[in-house]
Order: structure tokens, then sequence, then C-alpha cells
């Protein structure tokens, strides 16, 4: 009795202690939430304290950051399509997002301004347009083949070009898609609106209906752990069972319909169908792809959380607002590159790390000599 | 291109030319033959085409897409990629224009800084991949950022104006070329004939097909894996500097914001169009450079048959995929024997 009593603590030490070290060691990329709910924790204490010194050009406030989720959506939407992809592995990833919400957009605003649709209509025939477009990458890479970076490249080049020579390089606009505004412009809402600040109303029309699904697809359905496996290994997915092609093609389907909705989204935004509105610039895929990252999707595929998309989208976009305010005008768009630069280059180095290190530590028989992640000379 | 120069027979010798595929891969093959049907139907349709004054300008354009491709082969044949060359383009030529501007300095000295800057951007790229670990798409997406934001810094205003015509040697003038031949065309294709070499004959060159097929193995044959990749992004930035310089030479006195935007897909679709394996261990610049060819002449092909200008990037989206298909299906005939 006693000599049990005498033992149990200090293993009971030793395990949490263990556990603790080991929390640390994964906290790159398992509890990936955690370290992104710290960091948004740690950039709203900094810019309070900004704005409370009087640092600030503007007013750091809820209003303000619900107001910045305006921009949100799109991200977010577009990070968790290539979540999709970019976890169906074999090198997935897809390029072709920006393009494909440009050619939705022009296709939505077609249908719903000028054949006169049912905004309901048009909003579906739109996403399954997208959906069709992710088949078309999805069949090349997931039936024919082709390295993912080579089919979303050149249907990348294929989909801008249609959507600018269609629209012949003029955007869309008319009342109906004026109105159509609304469906993206800041809201109160009911019972407890009062006591809140106005959220954009794209938040719980596009952003929240997707991600509940996303959710459920991902983690409580055969879909989802087919999609981990296949991302995770192959071939030992096809060993059991796992119609791996079919699972893959899925993927990029997927990630078409979401691209998709978010060009519904950007015409609801900007209130006219752009037909650049997706590869202006760098354009929407290379954000979204380093959000994925960030968030903690292994590019080699098998891992990658909802969770760590919303947290890392929401930390970008309202570390962008806070910079705005601390760096007036263009300097601050400017130095919004260079954080997101600095972000994604210090999550994937520091994750990389942890992941080494936990190798080496903790599952030394375990290692094969000479995988890819854990070479060490 | 036929001869094969290796005359004194040594048993190192007879093993490597085993090794060695051949000098022109059919690849290369497809893609001129493309290339030629492509140029006769397009002279035959546009009677302008086939004409100096239309052939130059295509290939002074040509150049510092076929330029970066040489590093890019690298890149990818050590199964990396590069996303930032964009941003590294437009960090060197804003650079590059604002001394010229500033303190009028010669064309040598303008080149040299070009180059120097791309280098020192790529080496950040090259240490980060090596012994960060990360894979090289991610690296380059972030350094893409922080290069962006560096160029826009020294851009400080919107434009750069006034730019004096120092680098004209590399420009579509007349003192751009010599007997018709621009003078960037012939450097992108000195290029691409020294990278052949290298690739081929030097064993550096060797090691980083060695790397792309599988870096464990490379590793554990003794190639010191790290610091060759380094090298391959040091070349691939330098080359950058130096496609600055022609991007300069090109343009009007005016610098904008968005040079170089858009750079670093058209230099991946010619290098993949040109047969080299996006999952490394294979690939050839010669293919790169009439991948460059190709993508040119289709984007000014369209324009000069009177359609869209961006129906162009429709066709060079449809040759990416025909061209790694006909790769593909000759991979798997050649397993299967």
């Amino acid at each position: 009795m006693t000599a049990t009593t005498t033992i149990t603590p200090p293993e009971q030490r030793r395990g949490q202690a263990a556990r603790a070290r080991d929390w640390f060691a994964s906290g790159g990329l398992k509890d990936r939430a955690t370290l992104l709910l710290g960091l948004i924790v740690l950039l709203l204490v900094v810019m309070g304290i900004l704005d409370g010194v009087g640092l600030t050009s503007g007013q750091f406030n809820s209003d303000y950051l619900a107001s910045t989720l305006i921009a949100y959506v799109p991200l977010a939407l577009l990070a968790l399509a290539e979540l999709f992809v970019i976890t169906s592995g074999r090198g997935g990833i897809d390029l072709s997002v920006g393009s494909m919400v440009s050619l939705t957009g022009i296709v939505f605003a077609m249908l719903y301004q000028q054949a006169g649709l049912p905004l309901a209509i048009a909003v579906v025939l739109a996403v399954l347009f997208g959906a069709l477009l992710g088949a078309i990458n999805g069949f090349l890479t997931a039936y024919l083949g082709y390295p993912a970076l080579i089919t979303t490249l050149a249907t990348f080049y294929a989909y801008r070009s249609i959507a600018l020579v269609v629209s012949e390089q003029r955007p869309i606009s008319g009342p109906e898609i004026s109105q159509f505004y609304n469906a993206a412009k800041a809201v109160e809402l009911p019972v407890i609106g009062g006591t809140l600040p106005l959220v954009p109303l794209g938040v719980f029309t596009f952003l929240l209906p997707v991600a509940i699904v996303a959710w459920f697809v991902l983690n409580r359905t055969s879909y989802g752990r087919k999609l981990y496996a296949i991302g995770t290994n192959d071939t030992a997915a096809q060993w059991a069972g796992i119609d791996t092609r079919r699972t893959r093609m899925m993927a990029y389907v997927t990630a078409g319909a979401i691209a998709g909705l978010v060009g519904v989204y950007t015409v609801a935004q900007f209130a006219s169908a752009r037909p650049d509105a997706g590869t202006s610039g760098s354009g929407m895929a290379l954000p979204a792809i380093t959000i994925a990252v960030l968030g903690g999707v292994a590019i080699t595929g098998g891992i990658g959380r909802l969770s760590g998309i919303l947290l890392a989208a929401l930390l970008i976009v309202w570390l962008n607002a806070s910079i705005l305010l601390v760096v007036p005008g263009n300097e601050g768009a400017q130095a919004q590159l260079l954080a997101l630069g600095l972000v994604l280059l210090g999550a994937s180095l520091l994750s990389n790390a942890t992941i080494r290190r936990r190798q080496r530590g903790l599952s030394k028989p375990l290692s094969v000599p000479g995988t890819a992640a854990g070479s060490t000379r | 291109m036929t001869t094969d120069t290796a005359a004194p027979v040594r048993s190192a010798q007879l093993s490597l030319r085993r090794i060695l595929p051949p000098i022109v891969t059919g690849q290369e093959i497809v893609l001129l033959a493309v290339l030629v049907v492509l140029w006769v139907v397009l002279g035959i349709f546009t009677p302008a085409f086939l004409t100096p004054g239309s052939i130059g300008p295509l290939l002074v354009q040509v150049a510092p897409i076929a330029l970066i491709g040489v590093g890019m082969t690298f890149v990818i044949i050590t199964a990396g990629i590069d996303v930032s060359v964009a941003a590294m383009i437009m960090v060197s030529a804003v650079t590059t224009a604002r001394m010229l501007v500033a303190f009028d300095i010669p064309a040598i000295l303008a080149v040299l800084v070009a180059v120097v800057i791309g280098s020192a951007l790529g080496a950040l790229n090259g240490l980060l991949i090596a012994y960060g670990r990360v894979h090289p798409i991610i690296i380059t997406f972030g350094t893409a950022n922080l290069f962006q934001w560096l160029g826009l810094r020294v851009f400080d205003s919107s434009t750069v104006n006034g730019i004096p015509s120092t680098l004209e040697f590399f420009g579509r003038g007349g003192a751009g070329s010599t007997f018709g031949v621009p003078h960037s065309f012939a450097i992108a294709v000195l290029a691409v004939a020294a990278a052949w070499w290298f690739l081929r004959y030097a064993k550096a060159g060797r090691n980083l097909y060695a790397i792309g097929g599988n870096q464990n193995a490379a590793r554990l044959a003794g190639i010191k894996v790290q610091p060759r990749l380094v090298w391959v992004y040091v070349i691939t930035g330098a080359l950058a500097g130096l496609a600055a310089c022609m991007v300069i030479a090109t343009g009007t006195a005016t610098l904008d914001q968005s040079v170089g935007s858009g750079k670093e897909l058209q230099v991946i679709a010619a290098v993949v169009i040109g047969g080299t394996s996006i999952l490394g261990g294979r690939g050839s610049v010669v293919g790169t450079l009439l991948g460059a060819i190709l993508v040119q002449t289709v984007v000014s092909g369209v324009t000069q048959l009177g359609w869209p200008t961006q129906l162009g990037f429709l066709f060079v989206g449809i040759f990416i995929l025909i061209a790694v298909g006909t790769d593909l299906i000759r991979e798997r005939t050649r397993r299967r024997a």
C-alpha cells in the first residue's frame, strides 16, 4: 500500500512532464490550432496596447475586426479547397482556383444578369460549373496520371483565358447584380445583434454552411477517412480496397465547387463580375496555398484540419487589417506582403523542425533509415 | 550536335555513355516538329509572320524566359521548384533601373548589379531549402512575398521614370542585334549550350539528376546534396538578374510595379513543355529553349492572327497538357518494354 503510493507520484509527474514536452515538441503540427490561436491573441493584445497608447491611425475595435471579415470569407474558403486537394497526396496542389473563381463568377453573372435565371438556380448552376472545372483537373490528375502541378498550371492558363475572352475583358454588372451586393454586406444579427458588432452576411451565408459540411465530410464520413488514407500512403490505401482514383478526383471536384461558390461571392462583394477577379495581381491561389500551409496542411498529403485553416485565415486577415492601422497608406499594403512571407516561412520551418525532432527523439526504433523526413547526416 | 566527341576510349567513359540519354530525346524532336508546323501554318495565314521584322522581336521576348528556364530546369531536375523568379526579376530590375537613373552607371556595372542582387536572393532561397528542408514550393512562395515587398520598397513611388538607354545592347532596336540575331537571344542560346554540356558531362551536373532521382541515395553515394542545391538556386537567381536587364532593355523608359509579374508560370510552362519531369531526375535544357520558343510563338501568333490576345494562354495550357501527356505515354511504354 505504502509502496504504491510512494511510487506513483514521480511517475505521474514524469508522465505529465513528458506529456508537456510532447505537447511542445508537436506544437508545430499537431496542435497547430493552439499555436495559431495564441498568435491571434498575441496580435489582439499588441494591437490593443498600441491602440491604447495612440499609435494607430484608426480605431482598433471589434467593429473594425468584424468588418474585415468580408475579406476573410473567400480566403478561408479557397484555403479549404486547397486542404482537400493537398491532403489527397501525390503532390496534390491546385494553382487554378483563382482562374476558376474568375470563370464561375462570369458564368454566374451571365446566368443571373443576362439570362435572367432565378438567383437560387443561378448559384447552383455556378457551383456545378465550378465542380465541372474541378472534375477536369481531377480526371487529368487522378485517372490520367498528370502531376497536379502540371494539370492545374495548364488549367490556370486555360480557365483564365476563357474567362477573359468570353467576357471580352469587361466586367459584367447590372441592376440584379447590384442588388445582390446585399448578400455580402454587414448585417446585425437577429436577437443578440444589438450587443455584437456588425458581421458581414457572407460569413453566415457562404462560409459557415461550407465549413460545417466540410467538417462533417472530413471527420465523420468514410470519404473523409479515405481522403486522409490516400494522402498518407497511396499504395497502402489501394491494398486496403479504396478506390484511390475516384477519391482523389472527388477532392478536385470539391475544390472546384468551393471555388465556384467563391466566384459567386466575389460577384456579390464587388457588385460586378470581374473577369480577373481571381487572377489579378499575384492571384488568389498563392494566398490560399499559403494559408493552407500555415494552417498545418502538410504539403506531402494526409495531414490537415479544418480548424487550422479557419484560424490561419483569421490570423492573416486580422494581421493585414492591423498592419493597415499601424503603417498607413501604400507602405501598409506593402508590409502585408512582408508579414505574409515571414509568417509562412516561420511556420513551415518551425513545424518541420518539430517533426524532425519528434522523429529523432520518440520513434527511434520505428524510423526507417533514409526516409525523406528523417534524413539526418 | 550529332557527333559524339568522346575520343579517348576508357572504361569509365564507356559506362558513362551507356548511362547517358541519347543526345537528342524524343520530346525535343516532337517539339521541333510542332514548332516547324506552327511556323509554317502561321507563315501561310499571316504572311508578315515569317519576316525578320516579326521573328526578331519574338526571339527577344523568348530570351528572358529561356534564360531563367535554364536555371529552372536545374531546379526542377533536382525535384524542386522556384515560384519566386518573378519577384526576383522585379527586385533586380527596379534596383538596376534606379541606379541607372540616379548614377548613370555603365552597362557592364548595371548587369553586374542585377546579377549580384539576383544571386543574393537565390542564395536565400537555396539556403532555406537545403538546410531548412521544407518543400521548395512553400519556401519560394514565402520568399516571393518577401522579395515583392523588397521590390516595392525600392520602387518608392509608383514608377521609375526616365531610364537611360544604357542597356540597349539587349534591346529590340538596331543596337540590340548583330547580323539580325538579337544579342539577348544569342546569350540565352549560349547559356543553354553551356548548361547542356554541364548537365551531360560535368560531374556536378550529373549529380543534379542523382539528387532529383533519389535524394537519400544521392547522399549515400557521397554527393554533397545541400551545397549542390544552394548553387542551383543561386544560378537561377543570377539568371533572373540577367533576365531583368533584358526586361529593362525591351521596355520603355518607364518601369512600373507589375514588372516580371506572371513570368514564373511562363518559365515553368516552358520547362515542362520541354520535357523536364516535374518529379525530378529527368530533363533537358534544349527542350526548355524549344518550349520557351513554342510558348512565345503561340502567344504572338494568336495576336497576329487577329484573335483576342488572351486566347493565346488557352493554347499554352493545352500545349502543356499535350507535351506532358506524350511524355507520360512514352514513359509508360518504356516501363512496359
